[in-house]
């Protein structure tokens, strides 16, 4: 078996009598599923954004109707707004107690493995039960946060209360899928580099400065990366705990989605909000690489 | 290992994804009572009927349903069950798929935009030859209610209505004699309760000297701050005549001085006579463990409050929504229907239409879920006008105001998404954002969503 043909003109010419499809069918499952799932409806979903279909009947084209009309509405305004406050409250939490929580349970001591598991179960937890106990939790008399804060705050019935009651819910469930990652990546770096620091005469913090944060770089950046997009994406906690509201002080862009298409029966519309959703994430993606790949240069 | 077994393997590999892919059967809306049907013998109809009922009614429902098939060999009716608004969705998805269900449940004032869409039969032709299915048997409301156009779409099954519930023990002990469930209380009468059940911790009530404010244990009534609230400005509205949607349906024709001073009225009582709770959230377990004396509901909480009484001797009454404004007394009300969403399968449609005539003929059963029959011969029974707490909203069945069938009315009213009435309602509620100036937005709102095609 020839896997890695010798370079040169010899071997392309090879290849060209004989394609090589044993890594395509072991990719063709992935691809299978990505294609049927994400690509062709995405693509199908484009289309659908400069059509007036209702989910029923012949869609009409309409052109960048749906879109001239975004910049119109007032509600895809809160909708973006509140999705980039909703991101902005989140993510630092996310990953800055996703770091901590790892660090805490990479220590060897004896809660360690209580620990691990208390952080991560609640991810494994359906969102939809993680709302409605939040739900609870977030209760005004009688819920668990205020009868421990011993106050009356209305997490979800204020207007000014109800996203960081969100934050709360978004941050619990989620933070153990951080804490997983930045804990492999700990994981990674070898002990003797830790060794070696400490012959050097490195102390704890010294270490954790020059050794632990650089060489958790990679993994810090794709921690960030899966939140951002994550946490922009946040649908079944917001439908589930406030519905976007009160009034819209919780409507966020896939509830927005989910709202115009589904609710409103307008399929053009929603698409055209997922669109420039896409579009938003893409440009972050892209920033975010260029960052990352200007901070390893830094580093290294 | 040969490079031949490697490619046949991973085909194999991929064919089983495949098939396991495309095997898994499109989900049916409701999870177990859909399990638990066994396929039907040959010979026999059957009839896929959805419906969004999800509390005790559900169980009601389900047992009338499996009382059907039992007495019915011939057909077996199918009930798939889940929340309203995902129904919707799968109703949606299924039609433009092909398979939309035989019989679907609804309320009236969503029919236009399903009218709209093509979904649902007009039923005056499939009906023409019943001897049960005529307007003289219903009410007459709840007939028209389910009209779009001038064409029948729906077969009403029941109306209900906001009323006034409230504990006879809480009444009793701020001396103040319960209102007669009928007619409704005026706006003095209503203040008047309203101050005197309304208690601090140091036992004066809200009609006092020395009342403080601040240390309310029990409050004289709920304040909605969901879709309820906008359900109970529509009561006040109407009384003062108000109209919403213009003639051509194209425009709000909203009265803004009277939606505001409906909506003042509602305020008021939390922020001026703190008779009611600010951002309250679960009104009937706070009527029931007593922090509020009275609760506007509807009838669909009569079983709840049966129990209650059964399990620890909770006390209660009903009475009429209060007529605050004092003309002609008017009530937001809705309702459940039967419609037919497009099937061509003639045995099917003569089927469904035999089971609506038994439905409405047993809807007796149906009423213990505390639903008001439309058909008249139920609604009329002895035995349905002795149950308990049923009198004040027969009483107010004829003042029921349904929300304008609009093909936009999602967009317009629905409770779980940001719509106009939602954001009116939480701003002024919860907000407590100035009345004017939020019907005055909300009207707006409500034009440019009718404008549009």
């Amino acid at each position: 078996m020839r896997i890695l043909a010798p370079a040169g003109f010899q071997a392309r010419t090879a290849a060209r009598k004989r394609i090589h499809w044993t890594p395509f069918l072991f990719l063709a499952p992935y691809l299978f599923l990505f294609v049927s799932l994400r690509l062709l409806p995405s693509l199908i979903g484009l289309t659908i954004s400069f059509t007036n279909w209702s989910a029923v009947g012949v869609p009409q084209w309409v052109g960048l109707a749906n879109y001239q009309a975004l910049f119109i509405d007032p509600r895809f305004r809160d909708a973006l707004t509140n999705t980039v406050i909703f991101t902005a409250m989140a993510v630092p939490a996310l990953v800055g107690l996703g770091l901590a929580f790892a660090l805490f349970l990479n220590q060897p001591h004896q809660g360690r493995g209580l620990g691990r598991v208390a952080v991560f179960t609640p991810y494994v937890i359906m969102p939809t039960v993680v709302g409605v106990l939040w739900t609870w939790i977030l209760e005004k008399d009688f819920g668990l946060l205020n009868v421990l804060l011993g106050r009356q705050i209305p997490w979800l019935v204020s207007p000014s209360w109800a996203m960081l009651g969100l934050v709360l819910a978004a941050v619990w469930s989620m933070v153990g899928y951080n804490t997983v990652l930045f804990l492999a990546g700990l994981q990674d770096i070898p002990a003797e580099l830790y060794e070696a620091a400490r012959i050097d005469g490195a102390g704890a913090w010294r270490s954790f400065w020059s050794l632990t944060l650089p060489l958790l770089a990679p993994t810090a950046f794709l921690v960030l990366m899966l939140t951002i997009i994550n946490t922009f994406q946040v649908f079944d906690l917001v439908y589930v705990m406030t519905s976007g509201g009160p009034g819209t002080s919780t409507l966020t862009m896939v509830q927005y989605v989910y709202t115009t298409a589904f609710q409103f029966f307008k399929f053009g519309y929603g698409s055209a909000v997922a669109m420039v959703m896409f579009v938003i994430l893409v440009i972050v993606a892209l920033i975010q690489t260029r960052a990352y790949r200007r901070g390893l240069e830094s580093i290294y | 290992m040969q490079t031949g077994n490697v490619r046949w393997m991973s085909l194999l590999v991929i064919v089983v994804l495949l098939v396991a892919g495309c095997a898994a059967p499109v989900a049916p809306p409701a999870g177990e009572t859909a399990a638990q049907q066994p396929a039907a013998p040959e010979g026999v109809v059957t009839l896929e009927f959805w419906g969004g009922w999800t509390g005790p009614d559900a169980n009601t429902m389900q047992a009338i349903v499996d009382r059907y098939n039992a007495e019915h060999p011939n057909v077996r009716v199918n009930l798939s069950m889940q929340a309203w608004s995902p129904l919707f969705d799968a109703f949606i998805a299924a039609s433009s798929a092909g398979s939309a269900p035989d019989i679907l449940a609804m309320h009236p004032q969503e029919l236009a935009q399903f009218v709209h869409l093509g979904l649902i039969l007009p039923l005056d032709d499939i009906i023409a030859n019943s001897e049960v299915i005529k307007p003289e048997n219903y009410l007459e409301n709840a007939w028209e209610g389910n009209k779009v156009d001038g064409k029948l779409y729906g077969v009403p099954l029941d109306l209900h209505m906001h009323g006034l519930f409230y504990n006879k023990a809480a009444f009793e002990k701020a001396g103040v004699p319960v209102p007669p469930s009928t007619p409704p209380v005026n706006r003095d009468e209503f203040m008047e309760m309203a101050k005197r059940l309304t208690i601090d911790a140091n036992g004066k009530s809200a009609a006092e000297e020395g009342f403080d404010a601040n240390n309310i244990v029990q409050y004289a009534i709920n304040a909605h701050t969901n879709h309820h609230a906008f359900f109970q400005w529509w009561s006040l509205y109407n009384q003062l005549g108000g109209q919403l949607i213009s003639e051509d349906g194209k425009s709000c024709a909203m009265d803004l001085d009277k939606a505001a001073q409906a909506w003042q009225f509602l305020q008021d009582l939390v922020y001026v006579h703190k008779v009611a709770p600010q951002g309250q959230t679960d009104y009937p377990r706070d009527f029931l463990d007593g922090r509020t004396a009275m609760l506007v509901d509807g009838p669909w909480r009569i079983p709840q409050l049966e129990q209650a009484a059964a399990e620890s001797g909770f006390q209660w009454g009903a009475t009429q929504y209060p007529n605050i404004f004092g003309g002609e007394f008017a009530v937001w009300g809705s309702g459940h229907n039967f419609t037919l969403p497009s099937k061509a399968d003639p045995n099917k449609q003569a089927a469904a239409v035999a089971f609506l005539e038994w439905m409405a003929a047993n809807s007796a059963e149906w009423a213990k879920s505390g639903q008001l029959p439309a058909f008249k011969a139920i609604l009329e029974s002895e035995e349905f006008q002795q149950m308990e707490g049923r009198a004040p909203f027969i009483a107010s069945m004829p003042y029921e105001k349904l929300f304008p069938a609009t093909p936009k009315y999602n967009e317009i009213f629905a409770s779980n998404a940001p719509t106009p009435m939602m954001v009116m309602a939480q701003r002024i509620m919860l907000e407590a954002a100035d009345p004017a100036a939020e019907v005055k937005t909300a009207c707006e709102a409500i034009s440019a969503i009718l404008a549009t095609p």
